[in-house]
């Protein structure tokens, strides 16, 4: 009878320990959602850090209550800004000159929504041209232009802010830095135009040129 | 028979006995036998060559422990450094340029996962380029990772019916883009099937191959329900000039005939903080990476925010791949 007490510690000794050295190997999960519930973390820190990676850019915060992240800096990427070092007077000035000539912003064509519903002066001011205006007549800084393009598309800054539209600037590591939406979109011109694909890989391109 | 040739019999006779009384496993015994042949052709080389004969007996020594090494698996870090600095001096002494071999492991609380808008994708194929040019790929073959399939709006996801090999003008009217690659299975089939353990899953969720370690069966090509993985049939050859010379042992370093790759979510960027090549080059933003363990991510908003699906999901694989759709 002791012997076979001993036996029966034994056994259950050695099933235990072969429970317990199961565990130190990769736990199996049931599909990635248990393991991300298994193993998330509310804070952490990375070695690297995404400002390490973009060099000097200046930074602009996005803040609000769900979310806070970077965006680049726009006003220094502007050729000519201060717009008011040319914009001396204002807009309804200028039309009674009748100036002749080249003018300065002929290059841009409107190509956003349609005439009835936008124009220059949706977004630029007719005075003090050194900043955008919200359908208001509030003052937008151009370092916060999302917020100017966030009146009308609201589904898709809705989703700017959680991330699924837009993308990252270089690394995917903390704090977010994020693109604004003027980095991708002609605010002019918002539509991609189509092209051909772009084909290192394959002789086709030359077939096709 | 003369005395000098009795002589002769019994020495072979000797030798035949020391060899097979010996206690050799036939690992070991290859390794004397080629380590033989690979000296006897080392002398007769370096008798016939009067330059560099150092450099050359370095370099030989170089190849020779790369062939012997272990699987990178089951590596020490001081082996692993070791086989890294013989990689990068064998490519300086071919080439006489400088590669930089990563071999950093995977980072704490990541699990690396990887979200594509079916919505957004345009076929401009950018991210294909920016893939071959970061990898190493070979140009010869034209082997590409990532395959952009344009289908026709109607049919559903109609794979057979998609045209991947469009040279049309993008966007195409009435058609949507949506790319595969390898999708870094959590429960990969891949990684089952492999003979020689020369692909797993690392900690971070990134399914690797060792290059030195396949055996070109193509097991795990055939095993894979996504169409992930790329053979090299022939020799790859990538011109010296556009060689990404920021390499990671297990991800973009110069591969061989007869060895398997496939994306590897560019480690040798994504673990120092980057994203893959692929992502950043996506024009429109339909390409999002990050990690799902962290839970203020934006692949995690994505996950839990929009209508999310993934391919074959019936299968198990659970792949870390999903696709969403504005």
């Amino acid at each position: 009878m002791k012997n076979y007490f001993k036996i029966c510690s034994l056994f259950l000794i050695v099933a235990l320990v072969s429970c317990s050295s199961n565990q130190d190997k990769e736990q199996k999960y049931h599909g990635n959602f248990e393991k991300i519930k298994a193993l998330e973390k509310d804070s952490i820190e990375y070695e690297v850090k995404s400002t390490d990676l973009i060099g000097n850019t200046p930074l602009i915060l996005v803040e609000t209550k769900e979310v806070s992240f970077f965006i680049p800096e726009r006003k220094s990427k502007i050729q000519a800004y201060n717009c008011s070092e040319c914009h001396t007077k204002t807009i309804p000035e200028l039309k009674f000159k009748n100036l002749t000539g080249k003018k300065a912003h002929d290059s841009i064509k409107l190509n956003h929504a349609t005439l009835e519903e936008l124009t220059c002066n949706s977004c630029h001011p007719t005075q003090n041209l050194d900043h955008l205006k919200s359908n208001l007549n509030a003052k937008i800084d151009f370092n916060q232009s999302y917020k100017v393009c966030a009146q009308c598309h609201s589904s898709e800054y809705k989703d700017w802010l959680g991330g699924a539209h837009g993308k990252r600037v270089k690394g995917w590591v903390n704090p977010r830095i994020s693109h604004t939406c003027v980095d991708c979109h002609n605010p002019h011109s918002p539509k991609f135009e189509s092209r051909f694909p772009a084909k290192l890989n394959t002789k086709k391109i030359e077939e096709i040129r | 028979m003369s005395k000098e040739e009795n002589k002769n019999v019994e020495n072979s006779q000797n030798t035949w006995h020391q060899i097979t009384s010996e206690n050799t496993d036939r690992r070991s015994a290859l390794k004397k036998l080629t380590a033989g042949l690979i000296a006897g052709v080392g002398i007769a080389s370096t008798s016939c060559s009067v330059f560099s004969e150092d450099q050359e007996k370095e370099a030989s020594q170089l190849s020779w422990d790369e062939f012997f090494k272990k699987n990178y698996k089951i590596m020490s870090d001081e082996e692993r450094v070791q086989t890294v600095q013989r990689l990068e001096s064998l490519y300086e002494k071919k080439t006489g340029n400088t590669i930089n071999i990563s071999h950093q492991g995977p980072l704490d609380d990541v699990l690396f996962g990887y979200v594509f808008n079916i919505s957004k994708c345009q076929g401009y194929m950018d991210c294909v380029n920016a893939c071959v040019e970061e990898n190493n790929q070979d140009r010869d073959s034209e082997m590409k990772y990532i395959s952009i399939h344009q289908i026709e709006k109607g049919h559903g996801f109609n794979f057979e019916k998609a045209e991947d090999e469009f040279t049309n003008e993008v966007p195409l009217k009435n058609h949507f883009y949506i790319g595969t690659q390898c999708f870094h299975c959590e429960n990969p089939p891949c990684v089952s099937v492999c003979p020689t353990e020369a692909t797993w899953k690392e900690k971070d969720g990134i399914v690797v191959v060792d290059y030195d370690w396949c055996i070109g069966c193509r097991y795990c090509s055939a095993s894979c329900p996504y169409d992930g993985r790329r053979f090299n049939w022939g020799q790859p050859h990538v011109p010296e000039e556009e060689v990404n010379k920021n390499q990671h042992y297990l991800g973009n370093r110069l591969r061989k005939k007869g060895v398997m790759e496939k994306c590897t979510f560019c480690i040798q960027r994504s673990r120092s903080g980057q994203n893959p090549a692929c992502v950043d080059a996506c024009p429109t933003g339909a390409r999002k990476f990050g990690n799902l363990l962290d839970p203020k991510s934006e692949i995690r908003w994505i996950l839990e925010n929009k209508k999310v699906f993934r391919l074959k999901e019936d299968l198990g694989t659970e792949p870390k791949f999903w696709y969403y759709m504005d």
